[in-house]
């Protein structure tokens, strides 16, 4: 074995370098952003100043926080158990077809949300219950609802906007969902057969069982990203009507844009970061605990 | 009573194809209407016009935001590309001091949430005077799942095939150029199809990060020309569907990459 030159150890670093300054500066720049200048007031265009833990005390006494912390909550609550179920739901259903042609049809279909951008689908959609067509007031009719109060309404808006958000998204966990049956071996169910068990009890028995880790993910991840919602609401509602559809990602969003208050933003944003790391602490205990009962 | 069941299960799923697809369909018919029958809403095949289509490309700003568009995507998907194999190269194949490590901090960056991070990573942007330019648009496209991904392709390369390139003296950008990349084509492909959906559907990032037409891209003509267009339903739907093509023609080419890159990100939590 020759000794390595000198230079070529430093390779394998020259490799890992672009997409460490990326991460760094990005990534590892806005934390410590975040965490800095949320001890200070700053509106982005004078320098910060520093006003010790100001913001922080002034997080207890904002009742708009207290609003959008309920709204990103209620989105929340509203989306996970829906997600989870609608997905699950067609993953097994298309399962038990997958070789149809309509099996392969509704799994592109049930895709063509998920690429599709947010703004596009947010747009169609409140063009859609807001532009008074009458093909679409009986189709609403039917369920006797009036679509245009369905975003106009403080009641009403944060359901709906929570229900197309699980139609844009529920082809997305319908695939892990399903990659993850897929991979479930045939004899299972084939000794399930031989034991006289129908579908019902090999779908209680042995299908749902085995997705449990996958459904714990699924649950976690929509769960994460339910917190962090923008862009949806942005183009369907802008936080209304009367900040009933305001999230917290958006709250961050206004006070720093429209608000000039940027300092306080980035303490909201550490709330939420809070938030979400702890629902990651959570689930790596959950999952790992999981993993080892198997 | 079987028969019955997988009738009203066939049935139940074409309710959800149609639930899927309609807003699509109604979306496509209405951006086909010309203005004055927009709110006309027989439906006759003979009026169906492309005049919207005209209209909108006629509009210099939205010929901007869909070069933007176009430009931004593809740069990403170079930059990410680029990124991730060569980092995904060192860390599956090269021994150095603090790999594990290294690679370890670099995928915890996955965990950050992207839109809580939204207003710090405008500042840091706007501290580095990039604001309104392309390099604020694209260089923070690359994310650590792109080096997971590449890492876990390249893992399955045989190391014999990399010690004999070695032995007859390729230098270890060679390596990763004419022996390596050629092996893990369809990560490589799976990894851009993600990353150009990702830029190309992008709102937030754009919205915040640009203030001038020169550099917005297309998901913010839907908000931001909407002002011009009034509130003609016919002009938006068109520019929704102009949005909305591109991923999905690239779907309904490469429909399997799509579901192993979404398999792929679910397996990385």
């Amino acid at each position: 074995m020759k000794k390595k030159k000198g230079l070529s150890v430093l390779v394998p670093y020259a490799y890992i370098t672009p997409i460490s300054l990326i991460l760094l500066t990005f990534v590892a720049g806005s934390l410590i952003i975040a965490i800095c200048f949320s001890f200070t007031k700053y509106n982005i265009i004078t320098p910060a100043q520093f006003n010790g833990l100001y913001n922080y005390q002034k997080l207890l006494r904002d009742d708009k926080l207290r609003v959008c912390i309920m709204n990103t909550l209620k989105l929340t609550v509203i989306i996970v158990p829906l997600q989870l179920f609608t997905s699950t739901l067609f993953a097994v259903l298309i399962a038990s077809r997958q070789n149809t042609f309509l099996g392969k049809l509704t799994k592109a279909a049930l895709f063509i949300p998920v690429l599709s951008s947010s703004a596009v689908v947010g747009t169609v959609w409140k063009t859609i219950l807001n532009g008074g067509h009458p093909a679409v007031r009986a189709v609403f009719g039917i369920f006797g609802i009036d679509p245009t109060m369905l975003l106009g309404s403080s009641e009403s808006a944060i359901v709906t906007v929570a229900c197309i958000i699980v139609w844009k998204s529920m082809g997305y966990y319908m695939i892990i969902t399903l990659s993850s049956l897929m991979s479930i071996p045939d004899n299972y169910y084939e000794a399930a057969k031989v034991d006289g068990a129908n579908s019902w009890n090999q779908l209680t028995r042995i299908t749902l069982p085995l997705l449990k880790p996958t459904l714990i993910m699924n649950a976690f991840l929509a769960t994460v990203s339910s917190m962090q919602i923008f862009d949806m609401v942005y183009t369907m509602t802008g936080g209304g009507p009367s900040m009933s559809t305001t999230t917290m990602v958006m709250y961050a969003y206004q006070l720093t844009f429209k608000g000039s208050k940027a300092g306080y933003a980035m303490t909201v944003s550490n709330v939420l970061m809070l938030m979400v790391l702890i629902i990651v602490l959570f689930q790596q205990r959950f999952m790992r605990r999981d993993a080892s009962e198997i | 009573m079987k028969k019955v069941l997988r009738l009203l299960i066939s049935l139940f799923l074409i309710c959800v194809i149609l639930v899927c697809i309609l807003p699509f369909v109604y979306m496509i018919l209405m951006s086909l209407k010309s203005t004055i029958n927009v709110y006309d809403f027989r439906f006759a095949l003979d009026e169906l016009s492309l005049q919207q289509y005209k209209k909108i490309f006629a509009n210099p700003s939205f010929v901007r935001y869909f070069i933007n568009s176009v430009f931004v995507a593809i740069a990403g998907v170079f930059l990410t590309l680029f990124t991730s194999c060569t980092a995904g190269y060192a860390f599956a194949k090269l021994k150095f001091k603090g790999n594990d490590k290294i690679f370890l901090c670099l995928i915890l960056t996955m965990l950050v949430p992207s839109e809580v991070i939204l207003v710090p990573l405008y500042i840091v942007v706007r501290g580095l005077g990039w604001v309104n330019t392309f390099k604020a648009l694209i260089l923070p496209l690359p994310t650590a799942f792109g080096v997971f991904i590449m890492r876990q392709a390249i893992l399955a390369i045989p190391d014999e095939l990399i010690e004999s390139a070695k032995i007859d003296g390729a230098s270890s950008m060679k390596i990763l150029w004419s022996v390596i990349l050629p092996l893990v084509k369809s990560a490589m492909l799976t990894l851009s199809i993600f990353t150009f959906i990702g830029a190309w559907n992008n709102f937030t990032w754009p919205l915040i990060i640009t203030t001038k037409d020169a550099l917005r891209t297309l998901p913010l003509a839907l908000t931001t020309l909407k002002a011009q267009y009034d509130v003609d339903v016919g002009l938006t739907m068109a520019c929704a569907t102009v949005t909305f093509l591109p991923p999905f023609i690239f779907y309904l080419i490469l429909q399997s990459k799509f579901e192993a890159g979404v398999a792929l990100s679910g397996m990385k939590s």
